[in-house]
């Protein structure tokens, strides 16, 4: 394409759009190094006192213990997620089974529901099998919210594996097990990387389900840990702490969408919800 | 080896099936009966049980029970047991005392106060003051009001023998009406059609997804789509890597940047105060910054998907048109116009059809940003649904209403999902189609 138009002015053009964005994660940085007076809107003093929080449990609680109960459930979901996906989404792209087509069709139509307005018979269910306030209970929901999704991605990534090489196995004898298990899922590696990235993210950032169905839990994940610290009724709030303990609980995040970028953008390509 | 395919298939399948069954068809299900039951806080979520209670003798009276039925079934016997003499010593009274009531009175029934506490002075370890009498009398009564009962036969036998006085069909309502589990009930439905609260939450509910859509997920995505598509891969990697950051930032977080965007003491007052403009909380503090608040949070993480879509549906557009339309002296408004925008209708119609039921559903990040507030200004009708059901500071959660409310948008969300599957068949938009077996 030629250059038959100024740039400069478009580059301005999406700075201005993308302004809250920018302010708000630069802030977001910021913030927790340093001090600003009231009123005033940039930081005049450098300090590491925003972080205490991490070494010193009489400002926001232990920290570490949400961290290391979040690190379990969102590895749970993740688990759960994989196994059953990588199963399900091989037999829905490669296994002949009756009603094959009615389960595909089912499964877009879940991929397409949102979940969310399932929760209260969700929240019903978990009360009569006694699994409200678990992390049993909130692993499962999560991991079936999950699954529609996960098992759409597994079967794209299956659809993609040669049929020769089934075809080949299958001809040495195999079975279509060992088929499956010996040569069809290292080639889909990729796609575990990236549903398994991608299942984390979303169990790592989930607040909804462990804040509804185990409220008293005594496991804390680290989003409930931030939502109540930050809540409205704290009479003194500080935002730079919650800043703080906010970018702690990002950066696992970043990282893992820094590290995984080009994988997880085709999931999110394929349409999550939001 | 057909069969012994289908057979892996199903096994393979099986799990998958099973937690989908558990947590989407089951709930779907679930939801759909709730929503005919009364179920909420005091009803309580299993099974109920019987129990009469004063409240209710005083609604039946006022329903036209006869003064004489509700004394009759309200009156108290007194019966000496060991029962009694368990529940006597476990309050207290003298145990020398209890053991002599039992030895002297045991099986004896007295229908009258007065006559049973003459009787118990008579013994001769009674003491001396009438209260503590009367608190011995106490432990020995029976009556059928106040206790709990399993099933309404056991609740029917003690009113027979309480008041064998009462008709029987009077005896079978009440027994009907004293329980305390949910009921079958069309009510939450007729409420929500008679409430004026039900048109103000629709109305919010479809300004909130009109506005949101046509502003940021339609609009600001396809325009973001095109500047990128326009920039070198540098300057649009940037851009759309900041634009996808609201997306991936955990949603509490998310939540808390907003809050320190908008409060009191945040960015944009402070921002406010310096400029001599009105400073307030504008997340809480008046209903049309509450509004723009809720937009443009919500906005700036929808506005991801459609650049993310339409970008995607730009790069499949044929770059001879472009260069095409180039030789021919067009300007980039003119590509815009001509090529571009009507190549986007189908992933416009998507974007639109495909947002709209997430956003009808979402209410996460409001329920965390302006909860609905000030007054019920930004309160749309999931946000509604989950605070009636599961989540109100009063304590009194309405399972029954919630659900209804809830069923509405279910029934909504599963309409909508089977037809745009028929109208954009989904795998050609999300997967590019591959050899099927």
């Amino acid at each position: 394409m030629t250059k038959n138009f100024a740039m400069f002015p478009i580059i301005v053009l999406l700075t201005l759009l993308t302004a809250p964005i920018i302010i708000m994660y630069v802030y977001l940085v910021l913030d927790t190094f340093s001090n600003t007076p009231p009123g005033a809107l940039f930081p005049t003093s450098f300090t590491l006192e925003h972080w205490r929080f991490l070494i010193d449990p009489s400002i926001a609680g232990n920290v570490w213990i949400p961290t290391l109960n979040s690190l379990i459930f969102a590895s749970c979901c993740t688990v759960i997620v994989l196994t059953i996906s990588s199963t399900g989404g091989y037999a829905l792209s490669r296994l002949n089974m009756p009603f094959r087509s009615f389960f595909l069709g089912g499964l877009m139509v879940l991929h397409a529901f949102p979940a969310v307005t399932l929760l209260i018979g969700i929240f019903l269910i978990l009360n009569f099998s006694g699994l409200y306030n678990t992390l049993t209970g909130i692993v499962l929901v999560k991991a079936a919210l999950t699954l529609p999704l996960g098992v759409w991605i597994m079967k794209g990534f299956y659809d993609a594996v040669p049929w020769e090489i089934e075809m080949a196995g299958v001809q040495d004898g195999a079975s279509r097990f060992t088929v499956w298990r010996r040569l069809v899922l290292p080639q889909i590696r990729p796609g575990f990387v990236a549903l398994g990235a991608f299942a984390f993210l979303e169990g790592w950032g989930e607040y909804l389900l462990p804040r509804v169905l185990a409220p008293s839990a005594d496991f804390r994940v680290l989003s409930v840990f931030l939502a109540t610290l930050s809540a409205p009724d704290t009479a003194n709030y500080d935002f730079s702490l919650f800043q703080a303990v906010g970018l702690f609980y990002t950066l696992p995040v970043l990282l893992l969408f820094l590290i995984f970028q080009n994988r997880l953008m085709n999931i999110f390509n394929g349409g999550t919800k939001g | 080896m057909r069969t012994r395919t289908s057979l892996l298939g199903l096994a393979f399948l099986t799990p998958t099936l099973v937690l989908l069954i558990l947590f989407f068809i089951m709930p779907v299900v679930f939801t759909a009966y709730f929503s005919f039951t009364n179920m909420s806080t005091s009803t309580g979520i299993g099974r109920g049980e019987y129990m009469l209670t004063d409240t209710l003798l005083r609604r039946l009276k006022s329903e036209g029970l006869s003064q004489a039925d509700v004394d009759a079934v309200s009156r108290e016997t007194f019966t000496v047991d060991a029962a009694g003499h368990d529940t006597a010593i476990a309050a207290g009274v003298d145990k020398r005392f209890a053991d002599d009531i039992l030895d002297n009175f045991a099986g004896q029934s007295f229908s009258d106060a007065r006559d049973f506490e003459r009787a118990l002075r008579g013994l001769r370890s009674a003491p001396r003051s009438p209260r503590a009498v009367k608190e011995a009398a106490r432990a020995f009564t029976h009556s059928a009001l106040n206790t709990r009962y399993r099933t309404p036969d056991e609740l029917s036998a003690v009113l027979t023998a309480v008041a064998p006085e009462v008709e029987e069909e009077t005896r079978d309502l009440i027994v009907h009406r004293s329980y305390t589990g949910h009921v079958l009930t069309t009510d939450n439905f007729r409420k929500l059609a008679s409430a004026p609260d039900t048109l103000q939450l629709i109305g919010n509910t479809v300004l909130y997804v009109g506005l949101t859509l046509a502003f940021f997920n339609v609009s600001l995505g396809l325009f973001l789509a095109i500047l990128m598509f326009y920039l070198p891969k540098r300057a649009s990697g940037i851009f759309s890597a900041l634009w996808l950051l609201p997306r991936i930032t955990p949603m509490v977080l998310y939540a808390v940047l907003w809050k320190w965007f908008t409060w009191d003491s945040g960015f944009l007052p402070t921002l406010a105060a310096h400029l001599g403009l009105p400073s307030f909380n504008y997340m809480k503090g008046s209903i049309v910054t509450a509004w723009i608040t809720m937009i443009c949070s919500n906005g700036f993480v929808g506005a991801s998907f459609g650049m993310l879509l339409f970008s995607g549906a730009l790069r499949s557009i044929p770059i001879q048109q472009i260069w095409a339309s180039e030789v021919d002296g067009a300007n980039r408004w003119q590509q815009v116009r001509r090529i571009i925008l009507p190549q986007m209708r189908w992933p416009i119609l998507f974007v639109t059809s495909y947002q709209t039921l997430s956003l009808i559903a979402s209410y996460e990040l409001i329920w965390l940003t302006t909860n609905g507030g000030p007054g019920s200004s930004t309160t749309v009708w999931s946000l509604s649904a989950f605070k009636t059901a599961l989540f109100n500071y009063t304590g009194n959660l309405q399972y029954g209403l919630g659900a209804a409310m809830a069923l509405v948008l279910v029934v909504i969300g599963l309409v909508a999902s089977i037809f745009y599957l028929r109208l954009f068949k989904f795998n050609e938009l999300l997967t590019k189609p591959r050899i099927e077996f």
